[in-house]
């Protein structure tokens, strides 16, 4: 019985991990830039686009000066798109970071309310150029298919996606704690006034800050995008789980969320293993039995964000 | 930037009669500017739904991401009381209040303790919890497909029975409605209670110091919010001749946001109203010409969210305030509302 559930157990784990990178990404938002970002899920859409445009001949350029580079064999072209989406979702990431300017200081809620018509914006944007229709991202064939392990089927794409999500997950704690970099990050984080009195400039830190955290969104895409399929609505799909995670894990702690995502991807591929309608459901119920008891979630501290 | 710090103990003020004349007489001319009457059907409900709305996101600073949802369960309710139980309008209505605002009161026992960032991602969750759940047990709200041939039931006096079914009829109920909430509500966030709530938003903890059980407050204000919403969905029921999942997802969620802040919600009382007005009139005007018009209405958003947050109430009021100063003695600045 538990042998056979040993497949779902991948899935929610894959599931899981990118759900955390997602949120990790929100998180050092909400740490420099007190701001939520609710065009999350446009940027993760965003990145998945991205990467279709740099591997799908039909979801690409149709022109001519483009054809040589669609002829290149699929592993080279897998690995541009790994750069190009996450790059894409981070440079719109700055931009938004430039319009967010006029409302630090103020309400946070002014914050708030402009990245949610900034999501509408992308999402009628994506709309624009590419249609309402579904696009596949296509893999490398060594990255597709399945294979037979004992007498149970897994799908290499998903171990892949663990891999990969579980190693960005690890350098992003190595970067934010090993260098001077993530230094400065986490003291913005803290107390950013204090940062801008050291010399730092903080008007670049915030908007490398929230580049970053937008690239992070768009590498989630990248890597669900054959999961889930590129929709202009699928990030929706994708970063309600992410808050879910947030809250469930507690703003600011980045173990926090590692946790909270796990147990988010597990418990929806669990349940998804015996009631496949009701799966996401589960995950609510998750949500309500923590923050009944523990109201900051498993790992949050009080901050000013709740001002 | 805020509400004019003003109270008043009036029952009517001149805004109040301006819109009631205007609302009033809509049916009269909304043809002759080059719209149609159902369009002032859908207007005059969002309004009901807004202007409850505000008094979470406006007056106590809760931005609430999952009100569709409750404005979505108000129309299963109606629908339902009216198929399964006693097909009344007053009773339908009544069943769309008092079911919505008891999916309100639990989950605002859930919300009450939070604020910022908390609040309004386990409102996003919240929202979607309902949404899923009435997308997914299709043997009650009838799924994707949502529920069909509801009746736009007549207005019941005793022996007297109006229709409800052209537009112009609905629209003068929906109208009704609207005026006694106006009026409740213009008394409400006037009141001392009303006071409470506006000192929520500018610091909560304060709040607390002073005696008041913020909490308590909040739980009470969602509530009633999410009744308010509630009616409004029960007519909107009507008004669609059906109930549908769509309204209950993010997107219209975050919509009612949209045009609360865009009509200035915050610094006014008539913020709701003016912004259901442009959304919907936009959505005409632009929607003719073009398709993507929710990507340039996204854009004028973030442009009004970036240099004027006050939103159509706040510039009116710059306005006012222009032609103010300029009879008055220069020296003195006598139109800026105090903070």
């Amino acid at each position: 019985m538990f042998y056979d559930l040993i497949p779902h157990l991948i899935n929610g784990v894959a599931l899981g991990l990118l759900f955390a990178l997602l949120a990790l990404g929100f998180m050092l938002i909400i740490g420099v830039m007190e701001v939520i970002n609710l065009a999350h899920g446009a940027l993760f859409t965003l990145g998945a686009y991205g990467a279709v445009v740099m591997m799908a001949p039909d979801g690409g350029f149709p022109y001519e000066f483009m054809q040589p580079y669609y002829d290149l064999p699929a592993i080279p072209r897998y690995v541009i798109a790994l750069i190009v989406g996450p790059l894409l979702a981070g440079v719109v990431g700055m931009g938004l970071e430039v319009c967010l300017r006029r409302t630090y200081g103020a309400d946070p809620l002014y914050g708030l309310l402009l990245t949610f018509g900034a999501a509408l914006v992308i999402e009628e944007v994506i709309r624009g150029i590419w249609g309402s229709s579904e696009y596949y991202l296509p893999t490398p064939k060594e990255i597709s298919g399945g294979f037979i392990f004992g007498d149970l089927i897994y799908s290499t794409y998903r171990i892949y996606a663990a891999i990969f999500a579980s190693v960005m997950i690890g350098m992003l704690w190595l970067f934010l704690n090993k260098t001077p970099y993530g230094a400065v990050i986490k003291a913005g984080a803290h107390d950013s006034e204090m940062v801008r009195a050291l010399g730092y400039n903080l008007k670049v830190l915030r908007l490398l800050v929230f580049g970053f955290g937008a690239a992070l969104a768009g590498v989630a895409g990248v890597i669900m995008a054959p999961i889930w399929g590129v929709r202009p609505v699928v990030g929706v799909d994708a970063v309600i789980p992410a808050f879910v995670v947030i809250v469930l894990g507690g703003v600011g702690s980045f173990w926090g969320a590692v946790s909270a995502g796990l147990m988010v991807g597990i418990v929806v591929a669990l349940t998804a293993a015996f009631l496949t309608d009701w799966s996401l459901l589960s995950m609510y119920l998750l949500l309500l039995l923590v923050v009944t008891f523990r109201s900051r979630g498993l790992a949050g501290k009080a901050s000013v964000l709740e001002a | 930037m805020d509400y004019p710090t003003k109270q008043t103990k009036a029952w009517v003020t001149p805004q109040i009669v301006v819109a009631i004349v205007l609302f009033g007489t809509m049916p009269l001319w909304i043809e002759a500017v080059g719209l149609y009457q159902y369009l002032g059907v859908e207007v005059i409900i969002w309004m009901i739904f807004a202007l409850g709305y505000n008094l979470l996101l406006g007056y106590t600073g809760l931005p609430s991401f999952g009100h569709g949802a409750f404005f979505g369960i108000g129309a299963y309710a109606y629908g339902l009381a009216q198929f399964e139980v006693w097909p009344n309008l007053w009773f339908c209505l009544a069943a769309a209040v008092v079911v919505t605002a008891a999916f309100g009161a639990a989950t605002a026992l859930f919300l009450s303790h939070r604020r910022g960032i908390y609040f309004a991602l386990m409102s996003i969750a919240f929202g979607q919890i309902f949404f899923f759940i009435a997308s997914k047990w299709t043997d009650v709200t009838g799924g994707e497909d949502g529920l069909l041939d509801i009746q736009r039931l007549p207005v019941e006096f005793g022996a007297m029975s109006l229709s409800t079914r052209s537009n112009v009829e609905l629209y003068y109920l929906c109208f009704a409605l609207f005026c006694v909430l106006v009026i409740l509500l213009w008394r409400l966030t006037n009141s001392p209670y009303g006071r409470v709530l506006r000192a929520i938003k500018q610091n909560e903890m304060r709040v607390s110091f002073i005696g008041y059980k913020v909490s308590v407050i909040k739980w009470s204000v969602f509530t009633l919010s999410t009744a308010i919403a509630g009616l409004a969905g029960g007519l909107f029921a009507m008004a669609q001749e059906g109930a549908y999942i769509n309204i209950m997802s993010l997107q219209w969620s975050g919509t009612i946001v949209l045009m609360v802040l865009i009509g200035g919600g915050f610094v006014s009382f008539w913020g709701p109203v003016l912004g259901v007005i442009l959304y919907f009139v936009a959505r005409d005007v632009l929607g003719a010409y073009t398709e993507a018009w929710l990507l340039w209405f996204g854009l004028m958003f973030m442009l009004l969210v970036m240099f004027k947050p006050e939103g159509l109430a706040g510039m009116w009021r710059d306005l006012l305030g222009t032609l103010v100063t300029r009879k008055a003695e220069p020296k003195g600045n006598p139109a800026k509302v105090e903070g």
